[in-house]
Parts: C-alpha cells; sequence; structure tokens
C-alpha cells in the first residue's frame, strides 16, 4: 500500500467519496460537491470563454487590430443580453432568428444526406450491402434480416390502419426487433455505468491508496 | 418461498455493496483476461496504420470528466498508435470542457515515448510531430471550416503559437490532408463530424463511443459512414491490446478493469434471472 502524498489527490478522492455518499442517502457532503462541481464548471467556462473567444476574436481585434466591423456581430451577439429588459427583451429574438436561421440553413441538407439517404441506401438489397458486412457468406443474411427488421419495425409506426392481417404479423415481427434494440441498448448502458465505477475505483484503489498497479 | 420475497424488498444499498465488492476484487486480485477483438476496433486500427506520411490524424476530444473513464484509454491507444508509427497528430476540441483532458493525454504519451527516446529524431516533440489546435466555438465553425482551411478555423494553437508555423502542419491544409479523423467523444459529436464534415468534404471519420450511445452508431458503421469504432471500455482494451502488440510502453487502464467489467455483468445477469424467477413465483402464487 504506498498512499498518495499528492493534495490535489485527496481533493479528487474526498469529492469522490463525497458523491459516492448519495448511494447511502443524501448528506450535506454530497449537496457540497455537487454545489462545488457546477460552480467550478462555470467558472472554467467562462475563464476559457473570455480567454480564448471573446478577447481574441472579438474585443482584441476590435479594439487594437482595426477590425471595427467585428462590433457589429458584438452588439447582435449582446442582444442576448436583453432578455433581462422586460421593455427591451423582444430584441432576443433578433440574435435567436440569425442563429437558428443559420444552423437549419447548415443542418437540414447535412443531416437528410447523412441521416436518411444514405441509411436508406444501407437498408437496400445489393451485392454493395451484402459484402459491406464483412462476414463471408453469412454478409447475405444479416443484410436480408437488416431489410425485415427495418420494414417490420417501420410498419410498427404506422398507426393509420388497424394492425390486423399482414400489417399485424410485421407490426408483431416488428415488435421483436424493437425489444432486441432495446435490450442491446440496456446491456450497454450498464457495461457504461460499471465502466465509469470502475474508473474511479481504479483511481481510489491505485492513484490515491496505492493498493493497485 | 420466503425467500423470494426478501429478495423483492432487499434494500438497494445491499446491491450497491455487492456490485462495488464485485468490481474491487477483480482490481485488487487481478487475472489476465483474453481480449478479443472486434471487427469494428481492427478496422479502426487498419485506417489509422495506413495513413500515408504526407497526411495526418486528426483527433477529436470531446470527452469529459464523467466520461474519461471509458474515452481516455481510447484516445490514449490512438495516441500511442500514432507516435509509434511516426504518423503526424493534430488535435482539437469541439467543446471547451475536453481541453484539460487532451493536454494530459497528448503530455502522458509524449512523457512515456521521451523516456525511452535516445536521439532527437526518437523523441516526440510538441509542433513537429503533433499539435493541439484547441477550441474554436461554435461547433459548426469546425465542423464546417476545416474543409476549407485548417489553419483559418486556428490561426493559433493551444498555446497560442501561429498554426501555419508549425512543421507538422506544413503541407497539411484542409481536411483533404487529414488521414482520419477519429472523434473521441461521450455524446453525439461523431454523428456531427459525418453529416458536415463527410457529406461536404468525404473525410474518413471513426469514433470512439461511449458504451452507452453505442446502439445509436452502429448503423452508421453498417452503412460505411463511420470506417471503425471503438465501443465503451471493451473497445479501448481491444486497442490497447492492438497497439501493445507493436510494443508501446505504458499503462493499460482499459485491459486492467476488464476482470471487473466480467464480473459486474455476470453479477447484474444473475440479478435479471433470479428477479425473473421471483417475479413469476410470487405471480404464480397469487
Amino acid at each position: 500500500m504506498n498512499i498518495s502524498t499528492a493534495f490535489w489527490v485527496w481533493v479528487s478522492a474526498f469529492l469522490s467519496l463525497c458523491i459516492f455518499s448519495f448511494l447511502y442517502r443524501d448528506n450535506p457532503f454530497y449537496k457540497f460537491a455537487e454545489h462545488l462541481f457546477v460552480g467550478v464548471s462555470n467558472g472554467y467556462l467562462v475563464t476559457l470563454t473570455w480567454h480564448g473567444v471573446l478577447w481574441p476574436a472579438a474585443l482584441r481585434p476590435v479594439l487594437f487590430e482595426g477590425r471595427w466591423w467585428l462590433i457589429l456581430a458584438l452588439i447582435v451577439g449582446a442582444l442576448y443580453l436583453t432578455r433581462f429588459i422586460p421593455r427591451i427583451s423582444w430584441m432576443v429574438r433578433i440574435p435567436i432568428a440569425i442563429t437558428m436561421g443559420y444552423s437549419s440553413g447548415a443542418a437540414i441538407p447535412a443531416v437528410i444526406q447523412a441521416d436518411i439517404v444514405r441509411q436508406v441506401q444501407g437498408t437496400i438489397l445489393t451485392p454493395d450491402n451484402f459484402s459491406r458486412w464483412n462476414a463471408g457468406s453469412a454478409g447475405i443474411a444479416w443484410t436480408i434480416i437488416l431489410f425485415i427488421g427495418v420494414v417490420c419495425t417501420l410498419s410498427y409506426f404506422y398507426f393509420s390502419r388497424e394492425h390486423k392481417g399482414v400489417l399485424g404479423v410485421t407490426s408483431r415481427i416488428g415488435t421483436i426487433f424493437i425489444m432486441v434494440g432495446f435490450g442491446a441498448a440496456f446491456g450497454y448502458t450498464v457495461m457504461a455505468r460499471i465502466s465509469l465505477l470502475i474508473g474511479r475505483l481504479q483511481f481510489l484503489l491505485g492513484d490515491w491508496l496505492g493498493i493497485i498497479q | 418461498m420466503k425467500i423470494f420475497d426478501y429478495l423483492a424488498t432487499i434494500d438497494r444499498r445491499i446491491i450497491y455493496l455487492i456490485i462495488a465488492i464485485v468490481v474491487i476484487l477483480p482490481l485488487v486480485f487481478p487475472r489476465p483476461q483474453r481480449v478479443r477483438v472486434m471487427t469494428p476496433t481492427q478496422k479502426l486500427f487498419e485506417a489509422v496504420d495506413s495513413i500515408p506520411e504526407e497526411k495526418v490524424l486528426l483527433i477529436d476530444f470531446d470527452y469529459d470528466p464523467q466520461t474519461a473513464p471509458e474515452n481516455e484509454p481510447m484516445a490514449i491507444a490512438l495516441i500511442r498508435h500514432a507516435f509509434k508509427k511516426r504518423i503526424k497528430v493534430a488535435a482539437l476540441s469541439l467543446y471547451v470542457q475536453p481541453l484539460g483532458l487532451a493536454v494530459k493525454a497528448l503530455d502522458q504519451v509524449r512523457e512515456e515515448f521521451n523516456a525511452r527516446a535516445t536521439t532527437n529524431e526518437d523523441s516526440i516533440i510538441y509542433g513537429r510531430d503533433y499539435v493541439l489546435l484547441g477550441w474554436q466555438p461554435p461547433p459548426i465553425v469546425p465542423l464546417l471550416g476545416l474543409g476549407i482551411s485548417i489553419s483559418g478555423v486556428y490561426p493559433t494553437d493551444y498555446y497560442g503559437y501561429r498554426t501555419d508555423s508549425l512543421p507538422v502542419m506544413w503541407g497539411i491544409r484542409n481536411l483533404s490532408n487529414v488521414g482520419i479523423l477519429v472523434s473521441v467523444s461521450g455524446g453525439s459529436a461523431p454523428l456531427w463530424w459525418v453529416a458536415y464534415s463527410q457529406v461536404r468534404y468525404g473525410v474518413m471519420v471513426a469514433a470512439g463511443l461511449t458504451a452507452v450511445s453505442a446502439s445509436e452508431f452502429f448503423i452508421y458503421y453498417q452503412t460505411g459512414q463511420f470506417s471503425g469504432l471503438m465501443v465503451g471500455m471493451k473497445g479501448g482494451a481491444e486497442y490497447e491490446e492492438m497497439v501493445a502488440q507493436l510494443d508501446v510502453p505504458g499503462r493499460r487502464r482499459a485491459s486492467e478493469a476488464l476482470g471487473s467489467l466480467t464480473a459486474a455483468h455476470l453479477t447484474i445477469i444473475a440479478f435479471i434471472i433470479i428477479g425473473n424467477i421471483g417475479y413469476f413465483v410470487r405471480r404464480r402464487r397469487k
């Protein structure tokens, strides 16, 4: 056992234990660590925004480099603050509209191409998709299963007709695929949460207490 | 059948205690675990391995302390791989929080290599072998701008050096000079790289993901939009093992954790089976 003598390792270990104490019940140590985390995160963000963005990309160019036209961007950005003045709070709509307009314009074609067109292409039964699975002769089987899964799952979400007859059969098969998907997602979630616990225990038992190497 | 009544009302803190014991024991008394490398991780490794000399590996650090146990081993294994193969590395982040973790990972691997280096050529040197470009908000700026000009989006790097003055960036103008872009992320950033940068500029994209988001991302691997994936701590361990075969020094945190991960999974499977048996037994009795 080789306990750390580093001050910040002890601080980190203390805060980790404060958070873990919530597993027993809510308590002042947990509250302290939670509030400290929120405060530090905000402070970190504000500091880096000032040093990394506001000063080098906006204020310094305007004040010392003669790029005065950036004042326009600063004014539009500052309109977000009008939210706190009831009489002119409507002006907050201007930067929101600009941001939403720009973001939507950039996002819509990209998302249609990446999330719809390519996904539909990936579901079509083609020799290219058969080989993409890289599973030898099983590639065809996997692609057909995928095709059936997509069609049946989509039919489950078709609510304009009662789920009877062919639609009843396909929607029931779709339910099986959905359940398998939920199961896989749950399994991965367990893996993720346990991994986070392991990471913290590696720190507490290794870096702090020195029990593990 | 009183046992099932007892289990149905068991205090959740006892479950926590059992999980803690199950996770701690394999860490304290480790046993070697066999790591089977899955195809998505293998493909990522091969894609990085085949980056030509004139191109750069672009790593997007987009994880924060909450997901670092899963993402950090992936990032470190990637950097070790690149440094070992003398592949140039450029790193960036779409958000501010991961920057400190990016610095930590890059510094750690640089020191691991430099501890064994005997000459200047063997050493890993900032500016010559790698660069940390930093953070440029909002994320859409680098997502779209890197396809036009990397130094246009990042005129200076994280440390304030002019980006185009660094030897590592000589000949690296935009995404067409990127061998592969690997987004190590605890969120949706890899999908943004696909939607914005790959659709528009055709850059190869791969991802290191937390396990919780894996099922959402596999569909993009199936279509070939991701050239490779590392999923969760297991994915990190797989990459670590492949890199270790290249005789690369350094601790392999994800591989060390596999015993605990396996034990915890088996315990939770046992809980689910016992819980279901108890549910059906009690329902039958009613």
